[in-house]
């Protein structure tokens, strides 16, 4: 069965406006100066992406599925990822981003409730909002340091436990508390971003909105569920997915500095034995490993984008 | 006159070129002019810095045209860095190198010396190290070494005898007893947040642990994990831990330096420290004085020779096969005589050149010196790169009782396949 399509071509050949014929769109399409110049404007941006990002990308890529050491450059299948799935480390790494994914939540709700409460002006809220945002211009490396020294063994943490009664912790020498503890720092090395990013949203809210749930009486809780929540539902993913991939991609300084992976593979996070694996000659299997992280930020971009286009359908 | 002004220069250019080589070969036999490019990472003192300038100037006095670019990279980031360099095609002609399991491990992007220095081999000690696969691929120029230091004032605060320390592995066990027991101080530092305080233990105390034949079958690479001696060494790592001789939160305490500050500081009866670029004698000096004290391994079993656990602990290797004669010339000038003999004194390191006489009344220094000659090789470096982080890995779990000693000789001897 043939479709007769020359019913749907005349409709659509009698909406052209009158006088639109192939001569006179033909000078529409020559490349004048206006024209290339928006091309050539974004040119730079799209040769250092191409250069620095997509490049070694494709490299890194084709660089997996080669040899390390005898077998440099000798392509091998995909060996490297076999060896990574019999590698403790790589697993271990794989199953500490499930304990990162754990932390998410915690610094949202951390972030969320703060601006809420200095986006409701509670008294000192300038002071807290500097405050807040502090830790988020320091480098990794200094606050693992000093967080280094807060959690040790014979530490403040542990000397004001034990002034109280509380039996003191090695909580980055112990297999329990080291990731938990490093995850930690970053929550509250980091939360200030996302803070500031819901400031920004609740600055959007629509103030009738929060000055009619006043009027009618609403209370502080009811303010957040019922108002603030539902208006700021866009910026909550936005902050939720990138906070994601921020912790994914972002705690190598404080594991180096902090507990170095260990105790065992407590610690190992897949950025982490990326760093480990070129370090030990083999960085063809760093590459496999790389990949895999890039799967997995990969796939969390992917829902990144679903949820926002699902977020502002919604909207 | 512009073809004119662009043929003069050309003209100049040849001949600066082609009368520079031909003179200065003719001069000094075989001198090139260019470019040497030598990665390292860094100069940790004056000291270090002096002995680089005194290295530089035996150099050129065979190729003084010849121009050395000395680039320090951190040591933290060293390895993957140069390995990325290898890899970009951007690799220096010339790279530092721990000797053992980092040399080894990068044996196959080295060009071997072995017939070029063979010359140097009476005067050297620690080639062991620099060798893989019956070649070797640099000189080392000091000794690295794990003597274990002790700290007189400790040792007489807990009514130990300071001049005479334990020899046997009871004697050292009731040693710790009576410092935890009179002291507020630990028996041992111990760095252990990288992993390294078993390996420390593992080389530091091998030649009270296994016969000198099982010793010897170890470094050639015939390591039975399983085996009884071997198991040893993990239970005893394990039972010191829990017997309580070191400081509290090992596990994330850095090595580097925060354990050799313990010692230092005055905080710790004893450290497994190193006869290299950091942690040596000297340094331990400069805080306790005549305090400090040098001791050897323990006998732990009969039928042992004990012997200071010493071999090769940095030298130069090629990277670059077009400057391999340099390459060649350069490694000789890091172990001058006169060079290392400045920096042996001012450095604190114990050098490779056996003909070297330690001008110092520090004790300690003369003691390790004196043990020289009888020195094994360190157990530790033979590991290949994998088991090596194993065993890191390992010995944490095996300090905070996560892993049962008989799981992780299990887990060693498989890595070793």
């Amino acid at each position: 069965m043939s479709l007769d399509t020359s019913s749907t071509r005349s409709l659509v050949l009698a909406d052209r406006a009158p006088g639109r014929t192939r001569i006179d769109r033909a000078p529409r399409r020559r490349w004048t100066l206006e024209r290339i110049v928006p091309f050539l404007m974004v040119l730079p941006v799209l040769a250092i992406l191409g250069v620095f990002r997509i490049y070694p990308l494709l490299l890194g890529i084709n660089f997996s599925f080669t040899g390390d050491r005898e077998l440099n450059g000798v392509f091998v299948g995909f060996q490297n990822y076999l060896t990574l799935l019999e590698d403790e480390r790589f697993l271990a790494s794989a199953r500490n981003v499930l304990v990162v994914l754990l932390f998410v939540p915690i610094e949202v709700l951390v972030a969320g409730l703060l601006a809420t409460f200095i986006f409701l002006k509670v008294p000192g809220h300038r002071f807290y909002r500097s405050v807040y945002f502090l830790p988020v211009v320091l480098s990794p490396i200094i606050i693992g340091a000093i967080f280094n020294i807060v959690l040790a063994a014979n530490g403040p943490l542990n000397g004001v436990a034990s002034s109280i009664g509380l039996p003191t912790v090695d909580w980055l020498g112990q297999t329990l508390t080291a990731l938990p503890s490093v995850l930690g720092v970053h929550v509250w090395a980091t939360f200030g971003m996302a803070m500031v990013i819901f400031l920004a949203g609740l600055s959007t809210l629509d103030t009738q909105l929060l000055e009619a749930a006043r009027i009618d009486g609403a209370n502080l809780r009811q303010t957040i569920v019922h108002v603030i929540i539902p208006g700021l539902s866009q910026t909550i993913t936005f902050v939720f997915v990138t906070t994601t991939i921020g912790m994914l991609t972002g705690l190598f300084g404080l594991l180096y500095t902090m507990t170095a992976g260990g105790p065992g593979t407590a610690s190992y996070l897949p950025e982490f034995l990326i760093w480990k694996l070129n370090g030990e000659a083999r960085p063809a299997l760093a590459s496999a490993a790389s990949v895999f992280l890039l799967l997995l930020v990969l796939v969390i971009g992917l829902i990144q984008i679903r949820v926002l286009r699902h977020a502002t359908k919604e909207a | 006159m512009t073809t004119v002004a662009v043929g003069a220069v050309a003209a100049l250019a040849l001949t600066g070129c082609g009368g520079a080589a031909p003179t200065t070969g003719s001069s000094s036999g075989g001198a090139e002019s260019g470019e040497l490019v030598i990665w390292n990472w860094g100069n940790s003192d004056e000291a270090a810095e002096s002995f680089q300038t005194d290295v530089i100037a035996a150099f050129n006095e065979k190729h003084p045209d010849v121009e050395v670019e000395i680039v320090a990279q951190p040591f933290d980031q060293y390895y993957t860095l140069l390995g990325s360099a290898i890899e970009a095609g951007t690799a220096p002609d010339l790279a530092l190198f721990n000797g053992g399991t980092q040399l080894a491990s990068r044996a196959d992007m080295l060009f071997p010396v072995t017939e070029e220095l063979a010359d140097l081999e009476e005067t050297l000690a620690g080639w062991p190290a620099f060798q893989a696969g019956g070649e070797t691929y640099s000189a080392p120029m000091f000794l690295q070494g794990f003597p274990i230091y002790y700290n007189k004032a400790i040792f007489e605060q807990a009514g130990l005898d300071a001049e005479n320390p334990p020899t046997t592995w009871d004697e050292l066990t009731t040693a710790c007893e009576s410092i935890l027991a009179e002291t507020d101080v630990s028996c041992f530092a111990l760095g252990n947040k990288e992993g390294l305080g078993i390996e420390f233990f593992l080389s530091g105390f091998a030649s009270g642990v296994f016969t000198p034949e099982e010793y010897d079958a170890w470094i050639d690479g015939e390591r039975d994990w399983e085996g009884e001696h071997a198991r040893q060494v993990l239970e005893l790592w394990q039972q010191t831990s829990e017997d309580g001789w070191y400081n509290a939160g090992a596990n994330s305490t850095a090595m580097f330096n925060d354990s050799f500050d313990l010692f230092s500081g005055g905080q710790a009866a004893m450290v497994i420290g190193l006869t290299s670029g950091i942690a040596h004698w000297k340094q331990f000096d400069e805080f306790l004085g005549e305090d400090l004290g040098f001791m050897m391994p323990v006998t732990v079993n009969d039928g042992t020779t004990l012997a200071l656990p010493a071999e090769g602990g940095i030298g130069y290797g090629i990277l670059n096969e077009d400057k391999f004669d340099l390459g060649v010339d350069w490694i000789r000038a890091t172990v001058d005589h006169d060079a290392l003999s400045a920096y042996s004194l001012a450095g604190g390191q114990i050098t490779s050149d056996t003909t070297i006489e330690l001008d110092t009344d520090i004790q300690s220094a003369q003691d390790i010196v004196s043990e020289l000659p009888g020195s094994k090789p360190l157990l530790h470096t033979a590991l290949s790169g994998e088991t090596l982080d194993l065993l890191h890995r390992l010995g944490q779990e095996l300090l905070i009782n996560e892993v049962t000693v008989d799981d992780a000789a299990g887990q060693l001897a498989a890595s070793e396949g």
